[in-house]
C-alpha cells in the first residue's frame, strides 16, 4: 500500500512543481515558514549549503502515510481498519492536494443479533476520499468528495469551503458546505430491490486564532441537516405488555427477554428527519518539551440527545527522535426523547405499536471512558527527524450503558500502528 | 466537564486578543501542535461508539458494529 501511496504522491507531484521564489512570492521571502522554524538555525544552513538549490527549484512538499488500526471488544466485535493517505503541498503556490482510501473489515454478534438467531457475520467497507485547497494568500478555497460502501450501503458526498486570513494570519475564519446521499439496503437483498435514501447536508463555521506564542485555538460550529429514513431494516424491536415492560431489568437477558416479550416484533423505525449541532473548540499548548492538547465538544440534535466529549492528549519529548503521552476521553450522553429500555404495545383487540422505536445503544444513556499511551519513533534524516515516523497508539474504552437490556457494559481496545513518510 | 469546559472557555477569551508577529511562532510550527492524532480507524470507532458527531462533509456510512 505503501508503494501505491508513493505513486500517487509522484503522479500528483508533478502537476504541483512549481519555483520556490518566484517574482509572485516576493512578500512570502521573510516568513518564516513552518518547515523552517522547526529546524535549528546551523541545519538551516547546512540545508541552504547543500540542498538550496534543489530546494529553490521545487517547493513541493510529498507525505504518504499507512495506518492499521485494530478493535475488539467485549460485545464479540472485531474490527480491523487498514487504510492509506497521501497528500503533495506546494507550500508557496498555497495548493495542495489530499486522498485517502481505506478498509473496515467488521465481524461481530453482538448481543442483540443474538436474539434475532442470526449467526456471526463479518462485513467489509471501503471509504475514500480526496480533497484539494488553494490559497495563495488570505484567502482560500478548498473542495473535497468522498464515498463509503458496504453490501447494504452506500455513501457519495462533497463539499467545499472558503477561509480568510486576518491580522498576519493571527486570525483565520472558515466558512464550508457539504452534501451527502447514502442509501440504506439490506444484507443479500440487491439495492434494486430494497433501499432507502438518506440525504445530508452541512454547513460548518469557525475560527482558528494565535492566542500566544504557544497557544493555538480554535472554535467551530458544525450544523447538519438529515432527512429519510434511517431506521435499520435488520433491528427488530421486541415488544412487551405494558405490566412487563414497566419491570424489565437493567441489562435483561436475551432468555428473559425471549421468555417475556409479546409475539410481534417489529422493525426499528427513527424518526424521518434529525437536526445536528455541535459546537467545537480546540486548544494546542507548546510547553518547554512537551504539548498539550485539548478538545471539547457539546452536541445537542433534534431527537432530544445531548452529549458532550472531552479529548486531552499530552505529548512528553524523550528526545528529538521519540516522543511518549497519555491520552484521554470522556464521552457522556442522554438518550433520545424516544428511547425505552422496554417498549409497550397495546394488546389486542388493538395491536398498537410506539410510532418511533430503536435497539440502537447509541441512542440510549451511556458514558464511555477511553485512557491510553501514544508514542512516536522519529526515523527521518539527522536533520530533520519527523519526515519518517512511527506512531503507535493503544487505547482501552470502558462504556457503560445507563438504560438498555441485553448489556450494561463494554470494555474495547484500539490499537493503531502508523507509518508516515515525507518523501 | 461543564468546570473543564468553562475553564477552557475563559482562557481562551481571555487571551484572545494579543498580537503574535510571524517571527514569534516558532513554538507553534512543532509538529505536534499542528498535526492530527487522532487516526482515521479510532475516529470511526468513536464516531460508532458516540451518538453525537461533529457533522462535516465526510461520507458517513453504516456502524457495522450493533
Amino acid at each position: 500500500m505503501l508503494a501505491a501511496a508513493g505513486l500517487a504522491v509522484g503522479l500528483a507531484s508533478s502537476l504541483f512543481a512549481r519555483p520556490a521564489y518566484g517574482a509572485d512570492d516576493e512578500g512570502k521571502k521573510d516568513e518564516p515558514s513552518a518547515d523552517a522554524e522547526k529546524k535549528p538555525a546551523d541545519e538551516k544552513n547546512s540545508d541552504e549549503k547543500g540542498n538550496g538549490k534543489k530546494r529553490l527549484e521545487d517547493a513541493t512538499r510529498k507525505r504518504a502515510s499507512v495506518e492499521t488500526a485494530g478493535y475488539i471488544d467485549t460485545n464479540n466485535v472485531a474490527v480491523l481498519t487498514p487504510s492509506v493517505s497521501a497528500s503533495v503541498e506546494n507550500v508557496t503556490a498555497g495548493a495542495s492536494l489530499k486522498g485517502s482510501y481505506l478498509v473496515d473489515v467488521v465481524s461481530a454478534a453482538s448481543p442483540d443479533i443474538v436474539s434475532t438467531a442470526s449467526r456471526r457475520w463479518q462485513e467489509v467497507r471501503q471509504a475514500g476520499s480526496l480533497g484539494g485547497a488553494y490559497k495563495p494568500h488570505e484567502f482560500g478555497v478548498n473542495a473535497a468528495a468522498s464515498f463509503s460502501n458496504e453490501p447494504d450501503y452506500l455513501s457519495y458526498g462533497g463539499g467545499g469551503g472558503i477561509s480568510q486570513d486576518f491580522d498576519e494570519k493571527n486570525w483565520t475564519l472558515t466558512l464550508g458546505f457539504g452534501y451527502s446521499k447514502d442509501t440504506i439496503g439490506r444484507h443479500g437483498t440487491p439495492l434494486s430491490v430494497f433501499s432507502r435514501e438518506v440525504n445530508r447536508e452541512s454547513i460548518q463555521g469557525g475560527a482558528a486564532w494565535v492566542v500566544n506564542p504557544s497557544t493555538l485555538a480554535s472554535a467551530a460550529l458544525d450544523l447538519v441537516f438529515e432527512n429519510g429514513d434511517q431506521s435499520k431494516p435488520y433491528r427488530y424491536i421486541p415488544m412487551f405488555a405494558p405490566s412487563v415492560a414497566a419491570q424489565a431489568p437493567l441489562g435483561a437477558s436475551i432468555d428473559w427477554v425471549t421468555a417475556n416479550r409479546q409475539p410481534e416484533r417489529p422493525l426499528e423505525q427513527l424518526p424521518l428527519s434529525r437536526r445536528r449541532a455541535a459546537l467545537s473548540i480546540r486548544l494546542a499548548h507548546r510547553f518547554d518539551g512537551s504539548t498539550l492538547k485539548l478538545d471539547e465538544r457539546a452536541y445537542y440534535d433534534s431527537w432530544g440527545l445531548f452529549a458532550s466529549t472531552s479529548d486531552v492528549r499530552w505529548i512528553f519529548d524523550v528526545t528529538r527522535r521519540f516522543n511518549i503521552g497519555p491520552h484521554a476521553r470522556f464521552h457522556v450522553q442522554n438518550a433520545v426523547s424516544f428511547w425505552q429500555r422496554a417498549y409497550a404495545e397495546a394488546t389486542a383487540p388493538r395491536w398498537n405499536l410506539p410510532e418511533f422505536r430503536t435497539g440502537d445503544r447509541e441512542m440510549g444513556p451511556l458514558w464511555t471512558a477511553t485512557g491510553g499511551l501514544g508514542m512516536a519513533l522519529f526515523v527521518g534524516g539527522a536533520s530533520e527527524p519527523s519526515t519518517w515516523a512511527v506512531r503507535l497508539q493503544v487505547d482501552g474504552m470502558y462504556t457503560s450503558f445507563l438504560d438498555d437490556l441485553y448489556v450494561t457494559q463494554r470494555s474495547g481496545t484500539i490499537t493503531t500502528l502508523v507509518l508516515e513518510a515525507e518523501l | 466537564m461543564k468546570t473543564l469546559s468553562l475553564t477552557i472557555l475563559v482562557a481562551l477569551l481571555s487571551a484572545a486578543c494579543s498580537h503574535v508577529a510571524p517571527y514569534e511562532r516558532g513554538k507553534l510550527a512543532h509538529p505536534s501542535m499542528t498535526s492530527e492524532l487522532q487516526g482515521a480507524g479510532e475516529g470511526h470507532v468513536y464516531a460508532v461508539h458516540e451518538g453525537a458527531t461533529g457533522g462535516g462533509s465526510v461520507a458517513e456510512s453504516g456502524c457495522g458494529c450493533n
